[in-house]
């Protein structure tokens, strides 16, 4: 199986509402002392992508093996796409404007 | 009664007052620095460096890269101190053995530099022997490569104290005012936390766990044990935490109350990081003895950069040296997790639910810090998050992180004043 990179989406009371609506509530984790997380994955390709296109993004490959430190905005958007689509396979999508 | 620094050495501060320090620079040539030279003229001045004077000459930076000494073959050192300028600097500004410079910052007299030689190196040999590598991609060999064409060794003394901004002028605190405040804080033994972060719980334990090691056998009718915190302020890079946040949120586990004044202190040191892992945590145990400190916490990978060091290279070289050549302990450990079976923090060398373990790396944190979702307290104090925002409205033009606009217009750590 291809190796998949999570993007983190920190998810607050807000977002978790979002998420009930959309039907993706389940999808959620407890990543960090019940801090609510749901994680969208990037494959090879997508992950060079990210990082090529959003400099300040940074791979964890010691800790955590995701891909941290991306804009705000761009994090909402991608946040946003998840819920408008109502699926967390949308990295394809979400790239193609870049 | 003199106050002993690394080495065994008297720390002995190098600064003239004003009216010897105008008569002293009365015709000499001014050239002025950047700010990683400026810092480190701080700290030799006040001590920091100590036994160092002034700028390394040739024999101390060849025996400090091939045996890791200064050139008396017995004080440990490991991380070159050098003053580079160009053929042509040196031709223009008539730089030779024997005469004085007068260097300058923000265009106002800082320091008298007493050249004492002028000399060739090897870039490539001094970046394999500090860092292990040459490769230019290490952080410490791009500045080592980046360093102009010659070097010039000789004493400094400054002639203008740094006019230290807020919010940092309460951590500015040089050696021999930390020892007093030691003395009178009644702390016998003092432990150092090397930082460039905004402390999550992870950090918070890791000052813990260093504090319990390093109380040992003392009773605990007083409090005899401190935690110095100190900070490191030097160059930044785009998405490390701004300076401000760093020293103020450090400081605020003292103020909220995780710690207290009777166990715990914030302070700073210049230094542009050379990320030089085993030798730069040997460079920062030198650092901290002169501050007055007993121990030093290493944790994992100490002042290291990608996979060139492993986990444990900095703890293997500290321990062949530390009966003999320091005087300061070093203190080891672990990273601390949370464990969701234990609910709480714990470290990785005590919990056994190993498969349960939620690690926090700080690049996962300042994710959730740039996402604005407000941690558990468990994972970082509420205090410390608001007081991170307030920072990045403040100071970081609404960011927490260092970016192109913090870099340009952030307020210096410190200036020099024109000499009155």
């Amino acid at each position: 199986m291809a190796d998949k990179y999570p993007i983190n989406l920190w998810v607050n009371e807000e977002r978790y509402q979002k998420l009930e609506k959309a039907g993706l509530a389940a999808m959620c984790q407890e990543m960090l002392a019940g801090l609510k997380c749901i994680q969208v994955y990037c494959n090879d390709a997508q992950r060079d992508k990210v990082l090529k296109v959003f400099p300040t993004a940074k791979f964890d490959s010691a800790t955590t093996k995701s891909i941290e430190l991306l804009p705000r905005k761009v994090k909402d958007k991608i946040f946003d796409l998840v819920v408008e689509k109502q699926k967390i396979d949308i990295m394809d999508e979400f790239l193609k404007q870049f | 009664m003199a106050e002993l620094g690394h080495g065994g050495k008297e720390i002995k501060e190098r600064i003239l007052g004003p009216e010897e320090a105008k008569k002293k620079i009365k015709g000499l040539t001014e050239y002025p620095i950047r700010s990683q030279l400026a810092n480190e003229v701080i700290d030799i001045a006040y001590g920091y460096f100590s036994p160092l004077e002034g700028f390394m000459g040739k024999a101390d930076v060849e025996s400090v890269c091939k045996k890791m000494r200064l050139k008396d073959g017995k004080t440990v050192w490991s991380i070159p101190i050098v003053f580079d300028m160009s053929s042509e600097e040196i031709a223009k500004y008539g730089v030779k053995p024997k005469t004085s410079l007068v260097l300058t910052f923000n265009g106002n007299p800082m320091a008298i530099f007493e050249i004492e030689e002028v000399y060739e190196y090897d870039k490539k040999s001094m970046a394999k022997d500090v860092f292990g590598t040459d490769e230019a991609k290490h952080p410490g060999c791009a500045r080592t490569y980046a360093l102009k064409d010659k070097l010039v060794g000789g004493k400094i003394t400054l002639v203008n104290k740094p006019k230290i901004n807020e919010p940092y002028v309460p951590y500015f605190l040089p050696p021999l005012q930390l020892r007093k405040i030691f003395k009178e804080k009644g702390w016998k033994r003092i432990v150092a936390h090397q930082t460039r972060n905004v402390p999550h719980t992870g950090h918070e334990w890791l000052m813990k766990g260093a504090w319990f090691q390093t109380y040992g056998e003392l009773p605990m009718d007083k409090p005899y044990v401190g935690v110095l915190v100190n900070a490191i302020i030097g160059e930044k890079r785009a998405g490390d935490y701004i300076d401000e946040a760093i020293i103020l949120t450090q400081d605020e586990l003292r103020k909220a109350g995780y710690f207290g004044d009777h166990n715990h202190l914030t302070s700073l040191t210049f230094w542009d990081m050379r990320y030089a892992g085993p030798r730069e945590a040997v460079f920062h145990a030198a650092l901290r003895t002169n501050l007055g400190l007993t121990h030093h916490m290493f944790g994992r990978d100490h002042a290291g950069v990608g996979t060139y060091y492993g986990p444990y290279d900095a703890h293997r070289m500290l321990g062949q040296l530390v009966e003999k050549d320091l005087q300061i302990i070093p203190v080891y450990s672990e990273n601390w997790l949370y464990c969701p079976h234990c609910g709480e923090i714990t470290s990785e060398s005590l919990c056994n639910h190993k498969k349960e373990w939620q690690k926090f790396s700080g690049t996962l944190i300042r994710s959730i810090v740039q996402d604005g979702v407000k941690p558990p307290r468990l994972i970082f104090r509420p205090e410390v998050f608001d007081l991170v925002l307030e920072c990045a409205e403040k100071y970081g033009f609404g960011s927490p992180f260092v970016d192109a606009e913090y870099l340009k217009k952030r307020i210096p750590v410190f200036e020099i004043p024109p000499l009155k």
